[in-house]
């Protein structure tokens, strides 16, 4: 379906960027991304991505808001104690009516995963069931002052192949800022089908200053086999 | 109006048909590009746009993304200060694409 008057407003410059136009907003429109753990780069990237036009967005995170959620970007320390998905889509909605936010319900089918978790632990359980259902995704650490996002193409080496120790620094607000933009564009360049073989790669972001290399599979890594399709 | 030149292609009919008038920028070039992206490639766009920066910006633009200019004159009939301007749709392989 086309899109509307207000959605061409809303989105007019984002509309037209090469290979993405009508056709590529459209796609964000129907795309439905889990958005997945409740780390720091999660508040920055779900405004992010509610701002470039995806069109569902299941917040998945089982925690309540923390005091120092407030550096989030989306929560009032009216907001503590409430659980975080609740809070987070209430201001996911409000920045944005042309936006269907929630926490997952059962059945839920995402067409793609923002791994956003506060450890690299928990970013690989949750990275590695998307790569079994087939589902492209982006994992997203923040570390001090940057910290790293990770691509994961249907098919690409896995967030396992491409992980690495990282500084292990305090999160800080704008290192979330930083991170959670730049995962959210990669998910959108993903779900928007701009690229016609995206490829799987990680941004490692120090100071300001980021690496860009593509991931590699590890000899003997499960990915090789591929994934189990999504049903 | 002037007889077309021997050797000049055929110009077809417009497909579709923009009314900008009402627009400013960037809006005049955003509907623009999405009215041209809903038309195949070699289909031709009439737009009404007005003079200032609407028919400094919509032809010119227009061109640098690869579309053909086959038309641009005044219309008096649509109003004053206003133009008339027909676009054809760039092949689909001239499209840019995101690095």
């Amino acid at each position: 379906m086309a899109l509307s008057e207000a959605e061409i407003g809303r989105f007019a410059r984002q509309v037209l960027l090469p290979g993405l136009g009508e056709e590529g907003q459209e796609r964000l429109r129907a795309a439905r991304v889990r958005v997945a753990g409740g780390g720091p780069g999660t508040a920055p990237a779900l405004l992010y991505l509610a701002a470039a036009g995806v069109g569902t967005l299941w917040i998945d995170d089982p925690d309540a808001v923390a005091p120092g959620d407030g550096a989030g970007f989306m929560f009032d320390t009216s907001d503590v104690g409430r659980p975080r998905a609740v809070a987070a889509a209430e201001a996911v909605r409000a920045a944005s009516g042309l936006v269907q936010a929630d926490v997952p319900r059962p059945g839920a089918k995402p067409t793609a995963v923002l791994v956003s978790a506060p450890t690299q632990e928990v970013s690989r359980a949750v990275a590695e069931e998307a790569r079994l259902l087939g589902l492209p995704h982006v994992v997203v650490e923040v570390d001090g002052q940057g910290g790293a996002v990770t691509v994961v193409p249907a098919g690409a080496p896995c967030y396992a192949c491409a992980v690495r120790p990282g500084l292990g620094a305090e999160p800080t607000p704008a290192g979330a800022a930083t991170v959670g933009a730049l995962a959210a564009l990669e998910l959108v360049l993903l779900a928007a089908g701009v690229a016609e073989e995206p490829r799987g790669r990680r941004v490692e972001v120090f100071r300001g200053t980021p690496l860009t290399r593509a991931t590699a599979r590890q000899p003997g890594c499960a990915c090789a086999a591929g994934a189990v399709p999504a049903t | 109006m002037t007889a077309p030149l021997r050797s000049a292609p055929r110009v077809a009919n417009p497909v579709a048909r923009l009314d900008i008038r009402d627009l400013a920028c960037p809006l005049t070039w955003v509907r623009t590009s999405v009215a041209l992206g809903r038309i195949r490639p070699g289909e031709v766009l009439e737009v009404l746009l007005r003079e200032g920066e609407p028919l400094e910006n919509i032809p010119r633009t227009a061109a640098e993304e690869g579309h053909l200019i086959l038309r641009l004159e005044r219309a008096p009939g649509e109003g004053e200060g206003v133009w008339r301007a027909w676009l054809a749709r760039r092949a689909r392989e001239e499209e840019g694409r995101w690095p």
